[in-house]
């Protein structure tokens, strides 16, 4: 089943993530109308927030977010951590 | 630094996306110089942003029935409708040593010259961080860019008479964002250059062109039939394909 949370940035961008999964995130999709250099690093955001526990922690997710070598523009790692723990409440 | 102006060509959507690859890449590679190039398109379609979702952003059923093509660009930012003539579209291809590191200032920077011909046509616009180009009535156009190793690409659509209810029939606004009232209202509110002075697209245009002389040394070109060739492979290849546009 799909989960989705979503943040709009004060002054700043949309960032979705949806992910699937019962207790543990099976998989995770990034979307919004953001920025992000390289492109390509929004397959690694997925992949760093998918694994994990529902019951993960703000922590956990923020570290797995920030070890991907990404420049966000429109928004930050906060955001995004934001959004999949609202997906998966 | 020399720029050189392209101000011709009318392509579809797809092949007009995939020209941005291109032509990027090229000047990465130190094929062609730093450009300027104002579009010319041939049908409505609607330019999607590289990391929305198609059936987040679309009218899947009306963009369907009427033919729009809804094409992913390889830039971020969100989905706007536009339809020849009623918009103007201008992509800038400069070497990243030439573009401030700042993207929030870059953004500013590179719309700054056509800021200054809408201003000097009577036109009361100011750049807005992070990428649009306001009016006080409303929002009149946003810029998206992508930065590879060697080059950066800056891409802005502002509206010059653009059909704002076909638009809202086309484009659907998040909910996230239909959520928040004062979003609802700035994404809604879309100011028209027509609206606000007499000049025609085309004397608007030509005022862009010449605002960039306060900036560059401009030469008039075109685009070599073998760059248009590979937008056109590339538009095939890529840009017309659901593995791309509805990738997500």
């Amino acid at each position: 089943m799909d989960h989705r949370g979503s943040v709009k940035v004060p002054d700043g961008k949309l960032v979705e993530v949806t992910v699937s999964g019962d207790r543990r995130i099976e998989s995770a999709q990034v979307t919004g109308d953001f920025f992000l250099e390289p492109p390509d690093a929004r397959t690694d955001l997925e992949a760093a927030i998918e694994g994990h526990s529902f019951e993960v922690d703000r922590e956990t997710l923020l570290e797995a977010i920030e070890s991907v070598d990404a420049r966000f523009i429109g928004f930050d790692t906060d955001h995004l951590v934001e959004a999949t723990l609202e997906a998966i409440e | 630094m020399n720029l050189r102006v392209v101000d011709s060509g009318t392509y579809s959507e797809p092949v007009q996306q995939a020209l941005e690859r291109v032509l990027v890449d090229r000047l990465a590679a130190g094929e062609i110089e730093p450009t300027l190039r104002l579009w010319y398109r041939e049908t409505p379609a609607v330019p999607l942003g590289r990391f929305q979702a198609y059936g987040d952003e679309v009218a899947t059923d009306y963009v369907d029935e009427h033919d729009i093509d809804v094409v992913r660009r390889i830039t971020g930012g969100g989905a706007m409708y536009v339809e020849p003539g009623a918009v103007i579209t201008y992509s800038l291809y400069l070497p990243r040593e030439a573009v401030s590191d700042d993207v929030e200032e870059s953004y500013a920077e590179l719309d700054q010259f056509a800021i200054d011909a809408l201003r000097a046509l009577g036109l009361d616009v100011r750049h807005e961080p992070l990428n649009d180009i306001a009016h006080p009535e409303g929002k009149i156009g946003g810029a998206a860019q992508l930065r590879t190793d060697g080059a950066v690409l800056h891409h802005t659509t502002m509206s010059y008479e653009l059909d704002i209810a076909e638009m809202l029939r086309v484009l659907r606004i998040g909910e996230e964002k239909v959520s928040d009232k004062a979003i609802k209202s700035a994404e809604k509110r879309v100011a028209r250059i027509g609206d606000h002075i007499d000049a025609s697209r085309s004397e608007v245009v030509d005022a862009m062109i010449d605002a960039t002389g306060e900036y560059y040394d401009t030469v008039e070109g075109g685009l070599s039939d073998d760059v248009i060739a590979d937008a056109r492979e590339l538009a095939d290849e890529q840009f017309t394909t659901d593995e791309w546009n509805r990738q997500l």
